[in-house]
C-alpha cells in the first residue's frame, strides 16, 4: 500500500516536472489546451453561480444601505422640519413686530411695545399679562392695542407686568359706533367668549353683515376709531326698545404676542393708522 | 461518494479561480483546494490525498493560468504527506486544525516558491512571504477549521436517530 502511494507520488512529481520543463521550452500548448476544454465550461458555469449570488449579495447590501439611507434621511429631513418651522417662527414674528413697529410709528400718541407672557383663557375671566409693569410707569386702565385693533385695558398693574381685559371679557364693556352709519352703542364682552354690541336704537341703525364697529372715544378710556370687530349676526329683538349685535373680534386674543400699551394723549382719533375698508 | 469526491477535488481546483474572489478578505483569499485536500487525505489515506492533490492543482494552474504542474505538484506531495501522517496525528481539536493548516498552507507555498524559482519565477521572497503566503496561511487555518467544524456537525446531525 505504501510502495503503491509512494509510486504514484513519483509519477505524478515525474508527470509535473515534465509538464513544467516541457512549459519551460514552450512545447506543451496542447495539454494546456486540453485542460482548458475541461476548465473553461466549469469556470463558465461557476462564474453565472458566483455572479447570481454575488447579485443577490449585491441586493441585500443595497437594501441594507438603502434602509441607512432611509433612516439618516429620515434624520435630516426631521431636523429640517423642525429648522424649518424655527424659520418660519421666526419669520412670523417678525412680520408681527414689523407690524407692530408701524402702527407705533403711525400712531399720533405715547405708545409702550409689551409682549404677552401669559394668558387666562377660563369663561369667568378673559385676560392676558403683558411683561410690563410698575416699573415702566404703566397705569391702571390704559388702553392695550394691536396692529388688528383694540385687545383691552390694563385692571391690575404689578412689579413686572400687568393684566389686560380684554374686550371678551364677561365685564368688559367698551363705547362704540359702526363705521358706515356711525350708529353708537356699546360693545360688551360675553361668557362664551364672544362680543355683542348692545345699545343701538332701532330705528335709523341700519347695520349690515360685516360693518366694521370702532371705538368711539367717548369715556376717555380708548382713542376713538380702533377696530373691535365687524358684525357678524344682528338679533333684531322685534318690540324692543334696542337692537344687538354679535361682533366678530377684530384681534385674535388666542393668538396676539406682542401689543402696545397707549400711555398718553388718548383723547385723538386713531382711525387713520388702521387698515379698515369700511 | 465517490461523484462527491469527484466533484470537490475537480470543483474545488475550479472553483478557487472564479468564485474564490468573493472570499477574499483585505486582497487576500483563501486556497480553497489546498483545504479541500487536506480534508481528503486527513480522511482516506495518501494514495488519494496524493491524487486528489494533484487533480486539484493541475485545475487550479490550468484556470489561473500559470504553469502547469507547479501546483500540481505542491498539492500531491501536501496530499501526500497528510494522508500519510492523518493516522498518527490528532486532527479533531480546532486548536489543532488551525496552526495545523497554518502550517501546511506555509510549506505548499514555500514547496511552490521553491519549484518556481527552479524554472525562473522572478518574485521576490520576502514580499511573496508577507503579503501572499502568510496572509494565505492564516486565512486557510481559520477557514478549513470552521470548515472541519461544519462537517463535523453536519455528520452529527445526520447520525443522530430520528
Amino acid at each position: 500500500m505504501r510502495i503503491r502511494a509512494l509510486a504514484l507520488l513519483g509519477i505524478i512529481a515525474g508527470v509535473c516536472l515534465l509538464l513544467l520543463t516541457l512549459q519551460m521550452r514552450g512545447s506543451v500548448g496542447g495539454a494546456a489546451d486540453a485542460l482548458a476544454v475541461v476548465t473553461t465550461p466549469v469556470q463558465t458555469v461557476l462564474a453565472r453561480i458566483n455572479r447570481a449570488t454575488l447579485g443577490v449579495w449585491g441586493t441585500y447590501r443595497d437594501w441594507k444601505n438603502v434602509r441607512v439611507e432611509n433612516r439618516r434621511l429620515r434624520e435630516e429631513s426631521q431636523r429640517l422640519r423642525v429648522e424649518a418651522l424655527r424659520v418660519t417662527e421666526t419669520d412670523a414674528e417678525n412680520h408681527r413686530l414689523r407690524r407692530l413697529l408701524t402702527l407705533k410709528e403711525s400712531l399720533p400718541l405715547e405708545t409702550m411695545a409689551g409682549e404677552i407672557i401669559a394668558r387666562e383663557w377660563g369663561g369667568w375671566v378673559r385676560s392676558l399679562t403683558v411683561n410690563r409693569g410698575r416699573g415702566d410707569a404703566v397705569a391702571r386702565l390704559t388702553a392695550v392695542i394691536a396692529p388688528d385693533g383694540l385687545v383691552g385695558r390694563i385692571v391690575d398693574v404689578r412689579t413686572g407686568s400687568s393684566v389686560v381685559q380684554v374686550l371678551t371679557d364677561p365685564a368688559s364693556s367698551v363705547g362704540a359706533h359702526v363705521v358706515r352709519t356711525r350708529t353708537p352703542g356699546v360693545i360688551e364682552g360675553e361668557p362664551r367668549g364672544t362680543l355683542r354690541f348692545k345699545y343701538m336704537p332701532r330705528d335709523g341703525g341700519g347695520l349690515q353683515i360685516g360693518d366694521l364697529v370702532v371705538s368711539s372715544g367717548l369715556g376717555g378710556l380708548f382713542p376713538g376709531g380702533i377696530p373691535i370687530g365687524r358684525v357678524r349676526t344682528i338679533d333684531d329683538r322685534g318690540s324692543a326698545l334696542f337692537n344687538y349685535a354679535q361682533v366678530t373680534p377684530a384681534v385674535d386674543f388666542a393668538r396676539i404676542d406682542e401689543v402696545l400699551l397707549l400711555t398718553g394723549g388718548i383723547m385723538r382719533d386713531v382711525a387713520a393708522s388702521f387698515k379698515s375698508d369700511g | 461518494m465517490r461523484t462527491f469526491l469527484a466533484i470537490a477535488v475537480l470543483g474545488g481546483g475550479v472553483a478557487h479561480a472564479t468564485v474564490g474572489s468573493a472570499l477574499r478578505i483585505a486582497d487576500v483569499a483563501p486556497d480553497i483546494p489546498l483545504i479541500v485536500v487536506v480534508l481528503l487525505a486527513l480522511r482516506r489515506g495518501p494514495e488519494f490525498g496524493c491524487g486528489a492533490g494533484f487533480a486539484a492543482g493541475l485545475l487550479q494552474d490550468a484556470a489561473t493560468g500559470g504553469l502547469l504542474g507547479v501546483q500540481a505538484l505542491t498539492k500531491a506531495v501536501i496530499g501526500f504527506a497528510i494522508g500519510a501522517l492523518g493516522e498518527r496525528l490528532t486532527v479533531s481539536q480546532p486548536l489543532v486544525q488551525v496552526p495545523g493548516l497554518v502550517l501546511l498552507s506555509l510549506l505548499e507555498g514555500l514547496a511552490r516558491f521553491g519549484l518556481l524559482q527552479l524554472f525562473h519565477f522572478p518574485a521576490p521572497f520576502g514580499g511573496l512571504l508577507m503579503y501572499v503566503i502568510v496572509p494565505q496561511a492564516l486565512y486557510n487555518g481559520f477557514l478549513g477549521a470552521a470548515l472541519v467544524l461544519a462537517l463535523a456537525w453536519a455528520e452529527a446531525v445526520r447520525s443522530r436517530p430520528s
